[in-house]
């Protein structure tokens, strides 16, 4: 396992920092755009910058998926101790630990940028890490969407695949409630009922382990797919 | 050199860097309490990692190398001890503050206190654990990671559990300290509050070193340690929905249940590890005399 690691960080070492640059994001779009902010209250840029950084943190998670679509690698790692079950392991692992670093990295610079502000003077300022949470989780989500696809049909042909899967499923939702436009008052009724204030801490939190075992979900289905996806890499 | 020599070397030079922080800290207290980006850059940015520096810097000085640093996550076979450490702290977070209430019969006071509320709040440290207790790797990786690796052939597995215990209590001084320095508390209050500390975390520490054994890893501890300090935030916040008197005393009990819990965990797994010491010992002077008796034949 540790050779695996080495592997790891020898290829993907810049991509896995680039996590921490990425959490500057909302303090690079204040400097960017600093003479735009017309008020003490800037949180609406910061949170513009935040999202900037989950989208370049996103996609440079992505990256250290590619080179592994060979069948030459495929074949090999299956034949080591580790098997394609630790390979896999190990990119998920990374993948999670470069969420981290760059939640972590964020809410750092977030503290230090409101203890400045705090001693200039300005007291309103809030944190902005507590919508980062959410966002990040939601980020886990998505790359255990990404990561079967990536393995299934190679980086480029995934990425398409899985794209068409996702028109493929918004159109079918759109249609589905075009169909059902004269229950709709009765389904916001009824998500209304669900989706109350009492309930909203449980469901909320219930949505973020849920998005932890959907991770793990995608792993194994990740290892049910690796051999398949080896026989169908061009080269 | 021998062994014992050289990890009392290393250990030495790690517990210094350490203090040099802790020294660091008492520095520029007074400029920490009027500059909030002083406090960020001292406490948040240098002392809550200093362990983790502290180690970082004695294993290049050293030169023995960043190998054995159980970084890994070792999941496979050990998740059980994952579910332990997000659990059991919780469990004694629970008797600390719900068992008084309870056991004095008061527990009408807990009238706000939901089901909904309580299943909410161990789902969203369950998530939380995952993502936010990389911070605490800060300390870990210094403590269980690198100190007590190095203070177990000197002292054994329960002298490790003590001194450790002493020591990572010893780090927490300057917070400790902060309120008497500043004049708000009284000088027995502050040696209260020292001496509940390091009773707390000399018992803890214990739990987290067998964790880290257990396991080989550093971050069950570090999970272990997220959830000892944010499982007050959520019990506090449960008390505040409860109806709880303002001036409410529950007297010996409360005390008695603040440290119980966690004294008889730690006296267990002591009690645990002595047997084990003992058994090895044993094991050892039977292999000892069979050799010998080889020997003689």
């Amino acid at each position: 396992m540790t050779g695996l690691v080495y592997k790891e960080w020898k290829q993907n070492r810049w991509f896995i920092l680039s996590m921490i640059p990425c959490g500057f994001a909302p303090l690079l779009a204040l400097l960017l755009l600093r003479e735009q902010i017309t008020s003490v209250d800037n949180i609406a840029l910061r949170i513009g910058g935040l999202i900037a950084g989950f989208l370049a943190a996103g996609a440079l998670q992505l990256l250290v998926l590619r080179g592994d679509d060979r069948k030459l690698w495929g074949y090999w790692i299956t034949a080591t101790p580790e098997g394609y079950k630790g390979f896999l392991r190990l990119k998920y692992e990374m993948i999670f630990a470069m969420v981290v670093v760059f939640l972590f990295s964020l809410q750092c610079v977030d503290r230090g940028y409101c203890a400045v502000a705090a001693d200039m003077g300005i007291t309103e300022i809030e944190e902005v890490s507590g919508i980062a949470v959410p966002l990040c989780f939601v980020q886990i989500l998505s790359r255990a969407i990404d990561i079967p696809f990536v393995y299934r049909f190679g980086s480029k042909k995934g990425s398409i695949i899985k794209m068409i899967f996702m028109v493929t499923g918004a159109v079918a939702i759109s249609v589905l409630m075009i169909l059902n436009a004269e229950h709709f008052d009765t389904i916001i009724e009824m998500c209304k009922k669900v989706f109350n204030v009492q309930n909203s801490s449980l469901i909320l939190s219930v949505c973020l382990v849920v998005c932890l075992a959907l991770y793990y979900l995608s792993y194994r289905i990740t290892c049910r797919l690796y051999l398949k996806g080896v026989e169908q890499y061009d080269h | 050199m021998t062994t014992k020599k050289e990890n009392a070397q290393k250990l030495g030079i790690y517990l210094l860097i350490v203090s040099m922080f802790v020294l660091l800290f008492f520095v520029f207290r007074t400029t920490m309490n009027k500059s909030n980006t002083a406090f960020f850059i001292i406490y948040y940015c240098l002392f809550s990692f200093s362990p983790a520096i502290a180690s970082l810097i004695t294993r290049a000085v050293t030169k023995e190398g960043f190998r054995d640093m159980k970084l890994h996550l070792n999941l496979n076979g050990n998740f059980r001890w994952y579910l332990l450490a997000f659990g059991l702290p919780l469990i004694f977070f629970s008797a600390r503050i719900l068992l008084p209430i309870i056991v004095s019969g008061h527990s009408n006071w807990l009238g706000g206190f939901t089901v909904q509320d309580a299943v909410a709040s161990v789902f969203m440290l369950a998530a939380l654990s995952v993502v936010q207790s990389i911070g605490l790797l800060g300390e870990e990786l210094g403590w269980r990671g690198y100190m007590n690796q190095k203070m177990e052939p000197l002292f054994g597995t329960v002298g490790t559990c003590l001194f450790g215990g002493v020591v990572w209590s010893l780090w927490h001084l300057p917070m400790d300290l902060a309120g008497w320095l500043d004049g708000e508390d009284t000088f027995s209050d502050t040696l209260m509050m020292c001496g509940g500390r390091m009773l707390l975390l000399t018992c803890f520490g214990t739990f987290l070193m067998w964790l880290t054994k257990k396991t080989d890893s550093v971050f069950p501890a570090v999970v272990a340690h997220f959830m000892f300090n944010q499982s007050q935030g959520a019990f506090g916040g449960f008390l505040s929905q409860c109806n709880i008197p303002e001036n409410a005393d529950l007297g010996a009990i409360s005390d008695v249940c603040e440290y119980t819990t966690i004294i008889i965990l730690a006296v267990f797994l002591l009690g645990c590890y002595y047997v084990k010491t003992i058994r090895t010992r044993e094991i050892y002077n039977v292999i000892c005399t069979r050799r010998k008796g080889d020997i003689m034949l």
